[in-house]
């Protein structure tokens, strides 16, 4: 053995280093200065400055905690007394719901995720059917309808974490001596009483592991989570996934270094414990012989210990019922948005303004958005979907008329985006941003500028171009490039745009189809061309300065992003002072100025450059300004997205799959 | 000796259909160290728990002090247990366990004229009685130790004192010495008695081991299957026992098929044997049991009987011999030593001959045809060991 000593060595460095170093790289760039996960910028504590302050993640942590402070308080209370039940039946019986309580835990948790969602989805349907046919009969009571939300995600986290529990205290029951439950009632214990001076010291450390156990796992849950939450509540795994869909901020590696160094502690502390008792039990063996009298402990001592569980006690209930307090506002908005698509400070505004609660989620994409209103159990009440979904929207009759006299601020849009192709008698929308869709490309990497779509099918840049991995707009490229409408439904010419990049990608055109990690890959200079949002061209800018971005001259995508309200919103009104909130001038300022995408708002349009040398103190170049928010010639040349026919859609879905990335 | 104070009237006790206690009648006097000894599952751990309160029997009633206690919970009989394997709490120290059932204890608040209300026994006085308890098993300056960092003796200790201070009336023990070794479970024995005559209660004692049960006990009471097979001293037991049962799981046997012919005349192999018992019907067919130690060598032509030994085993004090008497071996016990393959004769006196009458036992016990040592070893393992897997189906 002793020869390998060093191959062995070094296998166990390379095992180290694999395990650890996308942590270690995690950890470092939460420090980051600028907001790249490639670039170093230096050291810096601003992400978690930022991250305390993101009231998102905030709610979120909030929203994490509470679940998992609850859930593993009634998993542990439900799964030790089921433990106890199981250990007082036969064994045979035993066995059995033994190994039934194991199925669970060894179940994909996306079986488990999506079967307790369709349970959820399907009572709460019969349930509020019932309801509004009960309420409509009589005056007297009055039943709630029911959505999924914190109560669902709780009910869930309960039910995965119990056999947890109950895994790690049965084992404690099996070693305890059977008589000491029978000892304890022949000096005078009822059956309760035995129960809590012995049998409850006795599984005590199987308790605390169990209930430790079913801590971390509520804390690390995403997947069940995911589909137990219904869009009203968040948590801290859901909101990190809702952020990394469009780009890895750093906040994400600071969040998630917090969350590692949790967990990190969480498990020293299970490991100290363990060491403890060991050590408890070695010195127990060894104590000497007292000659002298012995006292027991102090009764002051006992009284403080008691005092100070007591006190903990009270805390946290005191603490949950002022939670629940603030939890229930009067009047609130469920708004769902996309990651990182609003300038935070500005919710908090608009509470401070009107008193009305803010319950702000987000989705990653439209796609996802879509379903998950198709699917039940959402109660958003504002949405801010894109042009061509919110067509779609319309056209499924799922949005609700907006009462424009509520909504004054919707004066302020510039005419430019009123009454587009998706609501062409503007009777369901208010804008929210809007941009281009063009080319990004490194300048030190090609020879000359990059002024058509070309480039994205050209043999030249072979195994230099990221193709954007989304259907329509791949698609789309093609389309332009060959003087096509990106809205075509003359299958010949998608087929033909689809050859187009068949060929290029058989020719190695492509190093991937990518979305997140376009940044990565432009802001590293590892790509050389890629087609992506004018907004995230100017976050990638500030990380590598040789990015340039071109709205290509056969013309381009443009996009509008719109704020609607669902045509089952329980909060309309409240849905519509948001709306006029959002659409006010300074509020578009600070929106512009946060996600660097172009304000609707035709004041806040015209005054950015001044709001951006009064916040800066330097000019903003108008070259920049341009690509944020097109000119009018440059938008000539762009369409919007129309929601397209059903056959069409499916069969960009095939070519897509055809196509076989 | 002195007055009753528990008694069991046609006690029966079935789990799942199969009958652990067949209609036990028995009384426990004051003061009185009585032992439930049988091989395992014979029924006397269940009796225990009965009385003990664990277990309620399916029929039949539980007397205490005149008062039928079937349906009184452990905690509010004036018994207390100590279990197989201690039961000690872990968690707590030596002094917290024996303090245990006085903790627990609620006593009419002499301020109180009603006497309804209640209040604990005053720190003082617990610490008063613990300590005088721990003296009485010697276990004064090991307060602070955990059960865990005790030996199985000072467990054993720390368990008897945890039931004593609390006073009961009777003091219930199963089986409380089988987990120690030999010497120490010989040291137990006598420190039991000692401390049953000290503090003047009634103990009852549950075992499989004949020889604890005849050091210790005032009264046996010999368990099989269920059924009670014979009550009386350890002389009663031993000298005069009822069956084949008792008479081979008291000591060791020669159980021999005889004739009863008349009062005083029993026969043997054909021969007549002169004995002491009598009141049989003339020719009754009988069980003759004859201890190895009543047996006398003597040169063939004295013999009543004469056999070939079969086998010799030296065990210090004497020698354990096989003798066949016409294919049917007996065991002698005797300080001659006797080689292998000789042939002696025997005479038994009239007071060493006990006659039986015929019972379902007969023919099963007595005969050391498959005599060895660790075969009667490996017997008492597995009884031990039976024991605790019956318990654990419970």
């Amino acid at each position: 053995m002793k020869k390998n000593s060093t191959l062995n060595r070094l296998l166990v460095v390379l095992v180290f280093l694999f395990l650890y170093t996308p942590i270690l790289l995690l950890i470092v760039f939460s420090f980051n200065a600028g907001d790249s996960s490639i670039v170093w910028k230096g050291f810096s504590l601003d992400w978690y400055g930022k991250l305390f302050n993101n009231r998102l993640i905030m709610q979120s942590v909030y929203t994490t905690l509470l679940v998992s402070f609850l859930a593993t308080a009634i998993a542990t209370l439900a799964g030790t007394f089921a433990a106890i039940g199981f250990y007082a039946m036969r064994r045979r019986t035993r066995n059995l719901l033994n190994t039934v309580n194991n199925i669970p835990m060894m179940n994909a948790d996306i079986v488990t995720g999506v079967a307790m969602c369709l349970l959820f989805v399907a009572f709460f349907n019969y349930w509020n059917d019932f309801a509004a046919w009960f309420n409509t009969m009589q005056r007297f009571v009055e039943l709630p309808m029911l959505y999924m939300g914190f109560g669902t995600l709780l009910i869930a986290h309960i039910t995965f974490n119990i056999p947890y529990v109950i895994l790690s205290v049965s084992p404690k029951l099996r070693q305890m001596d059977k008589n000491l439950v029978d000892a304890a009632m022949d000096l005078g214990c009822t059956w309760m009483q035995a129960f809590w001076k012995v049998i409850l010291p006795e599984i005590k450390p199987g308790i605390v592991s169990g209930a430790l156990t079913a801590f971390t796992m509520s804390i690390d849950d995403f997947i069940i989570s995911y589909f137990t939450a219904g869009t009203s509540s968040s948590t801290l795994a859901m909101t990190i996934y809702g952020m990394t869909k469009k780009r890895v901020s750093p906040e994400v590696n600071a969040i998630s270094t917090l969350l590692f160094l949790t967990v990190l502690m969480l498990l020293v502390i299970v490991n100290v414990r363990e060491a403890k008792a060991e050590e408890r039990k070695a010195r127990s063996a060894s104590l000497p012989v007292y000659g002298a009298d012995y006292q027991p402990p102090k009764k002051s001592v006992v009284l403080a210990k008691k005092a100070a569980t007591g006190v903990l006690v009270c805390l946290v209930i005191g603490g949950m019922l002022v939670i629940r307090h603030s939890a229930k506002a009067e009047r609130v908005v469920n708004v769902c948005s996309w990651g990182e698509y609003i300038d935070e400070s500005l919710i908090e505004q608009f509470e401070a303004q009107t008193g009305i609660t803010v319950n702000y989620q987000t989705v990653s994409d439209n796609e996802t958005l879509y379903s998950q209103l198709k699917t039940g159990g959402a109660d958003f009440d504002v949405v801010v979907p894109s042009d061509y979904m919110v067509a779609r929207l319309i056209a499924e009759d799922m949005l609700a008329e907006i009462d424009y006299s509520n909504v004054p601020n919707f004066d302020l849009i510039d005419q430019r985006f009123k009454n587009l192709s998706y609501d062409p008698e503007n009777k369901y929308t208010v804008p929210y941003t809007w941009g281009t869709v063009g080319i990004i490309y490194n300048t030190t990497m090609v020879d000359e500028p990059i002024t058509s779509w070309s480039a994205m099918f050209d043999p030249k840049y072979a195994g230099e171009v990221v193709m954007i991995r989304n259907s329509r707009d791949a698609l789309a490229a093609g389309l332009l490039y060959l003087g096509y409408d990106v809205n075509t439904t003359d299958t010949a010419q998608i087929q033909e745009a689809y050859q187009l990049l068949a060929d290029a990608k058989a020719q190695g055109v492509y190093q991937g189809f990518y979305m997140d990690e376009i940044f990565q890959k432009m802001e590293g200079g590892n790509a050389a061309i890629t087609m992506y949002y004018a907004g995230d061209y100017l976050s990638m800018l500030e990380n590598n300065p040789d990015l340039a971005f071109v709205v290509p001259e056969e013309g381009s995508n443009w996009f509008v992003d719109a704020m609607c309200i669902l045509k089952d919103a329980r909060n309309k009104t409240e849905a519509e002072e948001w709306i006029n909130f959002i659409a006010s001038t300074d509020c578009n300022l600070a929106n512009m100025d946060y996600i660097w995408y172009a304000s609707p708002n035709a004041e806040a349009l015209e005054q950015y450059p001044d709001y951006y040398l009064e916040t800066y103190e330097e000019e903003l170049d108008p070259g920049i300004y341009e690509i944020m928010a097109a000119p009018e010639e440059t938008l000539e040349r762009c369409t919007l997205y129309r929601n397209l026919p059903a056959e069409i859609l499916k069969l960009y879905n095939d070519l897509w799959t055809k196509l076989g990335i | 000796m002195s007055k009753e104070l528990i008694r069991l009237r046609n006690v029966c006790m079935a789990f799942d259909d199969e009958l652990v206690l067949d209609n036990i009648n028995l009384y426990f006097n004051d003061k009185e160290f009585l032992t439930l000894l049988g091989p395992s599952g014979c029924g006397k751990s269940t009796t225990l728990r009965i009385i003990g309160g664990f277990t309620t029997p399916t029929s039949g009633d539980v007397i205490f002090d005149g008062v039928r206690i079937n349906d009184i919970p452990p905690y509010q009989r004036q018994v207390n247990t100590v279990f197989q394997k201690y039961a000690l709490f872990p968690h707590l120290n030596v002094y917290e366990n024996v303090a245990f059932g006085l903790r627990m204890q609620r006593l009419p608040d002499p301020n109180d004229p009603t006497g309804k209300k209640k209040v604990k026994i005053p720190e003082e006085e617990i610490h008063q009685r613990v300590m005088e308890m721990l003296e009485v098993v010697s276990l004064k300056g090991f307060e602070h130790r955990k059960p865990e960092a005790l030996s199985g003796g000072q467990q054993q200790r720390v368990a008897i004192a945890r039931a004593l201070v609390n006073r009961p009336k009777v003091l219930l023990l199963d089986e409380p010495l089988a987990a120690l070794d030999l010497k120490l479970r010989k040291d137990m024995q006598i420190e039991l008695k000692r401390i049953q005559q000290q503090v003047g209660i009634t103990f009852i004692y549950v075992t499989h081991d004949q020889e604890e049960a005849l050091t210790m006990s005032d009264t046996i009471v010999v368990m099989d299957k269920g059924s009670i097979q014979q009550i009386g001293t350890p002389e009663d037991i031993y000298n005069e026992p009822k069956n084949a049962f008792v008479a081979d799981f008291i000591g060791e046997s020669n159980i021999i098929d005889g004739i009863m012919v008349r009062d005083n005349e029993v026969q043997m192999y054909g021969k007549k044997f002169p004995c002491l018992d009598g009141g049989f019907a003339p020719n009754e067919p009988v069980d003759v049991v004859i201890r190895p130690e009543d047996i006398d060598i003597v040169p063939v032509s004295q013999g009543q009987l004469i056999g070939t030994v079969t086998s010799v085993t030296f065990k210090g004090m004497q020698y354990d011999i096989i003798v066949d008497f016409k294919g049917f071996k007996w065991l002698i016990q005797t300080t001659d030593h006797c080689p292998e393959g000789e042939r002696i004769g025997i005479k038994i006196d009239p007071d060493g001959i006990h006659v039986m009458k015929k019972s379902k036992y007969s023919g099963m016990f007595g005969d050391y045809s498959s005599f060895s040592e660790e075969y009667d070893e490996m017997g008492d393992a597995t009884l031990a060991s039976d024991e605790e897997d019956s318990a654990d189906e419970e």
